[in-house]
């Protein structure tokens, strides 16, 4: 069983510092030890949590889905590492994203697995905070957006309204896709120089 | 290693999360990014700032030129969508109610030989100012305007002149004129 104590990433980090210096291996052979190492176990829960949530936002669309996936996957990794299951400790990002693959097939296919799961290990886990992106700026955000040229704010609204390709926003505006690409780059990069500045000006 | 360094670009790790790559290099970019703290550092940036984007354009903060397919796409998806569709000299009678999620004006002017075209815009209410380079659709002889919502919720009767312009090198050609007298409903 997995304590919420243990696995909760906005528990306190005291003592969990050194744990979130070590490389995925050394990690995961603590995690195989004899003794059980809490400290490990959260340091790979906050490492690949927020990993395993983009993964799903990606392939299932869905913050819901997404934050499932969080759960079911570090559950299996966790169990595979206690079990010293894993046979190559040195490429657990690969042994993670694998698992994390299986499980959207399986979900994609309607399996319960997860259902299984979670009875077993009746859990709190959450996306870890390990490599969190600072927190934006609505008001700046709204500025920097009002600053752009019409054309490149056009595309970078209709992209992020439901995360679109460019060809299918050249569509869209009869464009090429390769016309939309520049407008974006150059809309998200001139986005980015605002909100830098904008920070910079506090 | 949890610790390499990331060499992907923004504009790379974008097109893997659009969906833009093909098979190969989309799985060998996610391997990547799954075994590097610092892209998914960076791709979780990406991702943020596009929902943060997302949510302004659905607040209503901002006036834009789209595509009346993406006028569709948004009435699919249940947003309420108050539209005028106004022939070249045409004026309208318009409103904003507090259950209209967006204000969408369709411009018909006749399209087939413009380059460019910029929006000049005289408003009683925000003054006069204009829009260069718009997106339209030379074919179909539109351009969909939105109109931000928290600006029109908040007017009481005005009214403004929209102006289309052809611009071609240093010439300027007028296309068409329409009016708008909003009254608050």
């Amino acid at each position: 069983m997995f304590s919420r104590e243990v696995i909760n990433p906005y528990a306190p980090r005291m003592g969990f510092e050194a744990a979130d210096t070590d490389d995925d291996a050394a990690l995961a052979r603590r995690i195989g030890g004899r003794e059980r190492d809490a400290a490990a176990e959260a340091a790979i829960c906050r490492r690949f949590g927020p990993r395993i949530r983009l993964y799903g936002l990606k392939h299932l669309r869905s913050e819901a889905a997404a934050a499932d996936l969080v759960q079911d996957v570090l559950v299996m990794v966790l169990t595979k590492l206690r079990d010293g299951a894993v046979r190559e400790p040195e490429r657990l990002a690969s042994f993670v994203l694998g698992m994390a693959r299986q499980t959207v097939i399986d979900q994609q296919r309607g399996g319960r697995r997860r259902a299984r799961i979670l009875e077993a290990f009746p859990l709190d886990l959450t996306p870890a905070a390990e490599e969190a992106p600072e927190p934006i700026d609505s008001e700046r955000l709204k500025l920097c957006l009002g600053a752009l040229p019409e054309r490149e704010r056009s595309v970078l609204l209709m992209t992020f309204y439901d995360d679109r390709p460019a060809d299918a926003v050249a569509a869209e505006l009869k464009l090429t896709a390769g016309n939309v690409r520049v407008i974006r780059h150059r809309g998200l990069d001139r986005l980015r120089d605002c909100m830098t500045q904008a920070e910079g000006t506090t | 290693m949890t610790r390499a360094r990331c060499d992907t670009t923004p504009h790379d790790l974008l097109a893997y999360w659009l969906g833009e790559l093909d098979e190969a290099r989309e799985q060998s970019l996610e391997e990547h990014v799954f075994a590097c703290a610092a892209c998914t550092k960076r791709l979780a940036a990406i991702v943020d700032l596009g929902a943060a984007i997302r949510g302004e354009l659905l607040s209503g903060a901002f006036s834009f030129v789209t595509s009346a397919p993406f006028i569709r796409r948004i009435k699919e998806a249940g947003w309420q969508v108050r539209e005028y569709d106004l022939p070249a000299g045409g004026s309208v009678a318009c409103t904003v109610t507090p259950d209209d999620d967006f204000v969408v004006s369709y411009l018909r002017a006749p399209l087939s030989d413009v380059r460019r075209l910029d929006v000049l815009i005289d408003d009683t209410t925000s003054g006069k100012h204009r829009v260069n380079d718009v997106a339209f659709d030379s074919e179909a002889g539109t351009l969909a305007a939105v109109t931000s919502t928290v600006y029109v919720k908040g007017l009481g009767p005005s009214q403004r002149r929209v102006r289309l312009v052809a611009v071609d090198g240093v010439e300027e050609r007028v296309i068409a004129d329409y009016t708008f007298n909003h009254s608050p409903s």
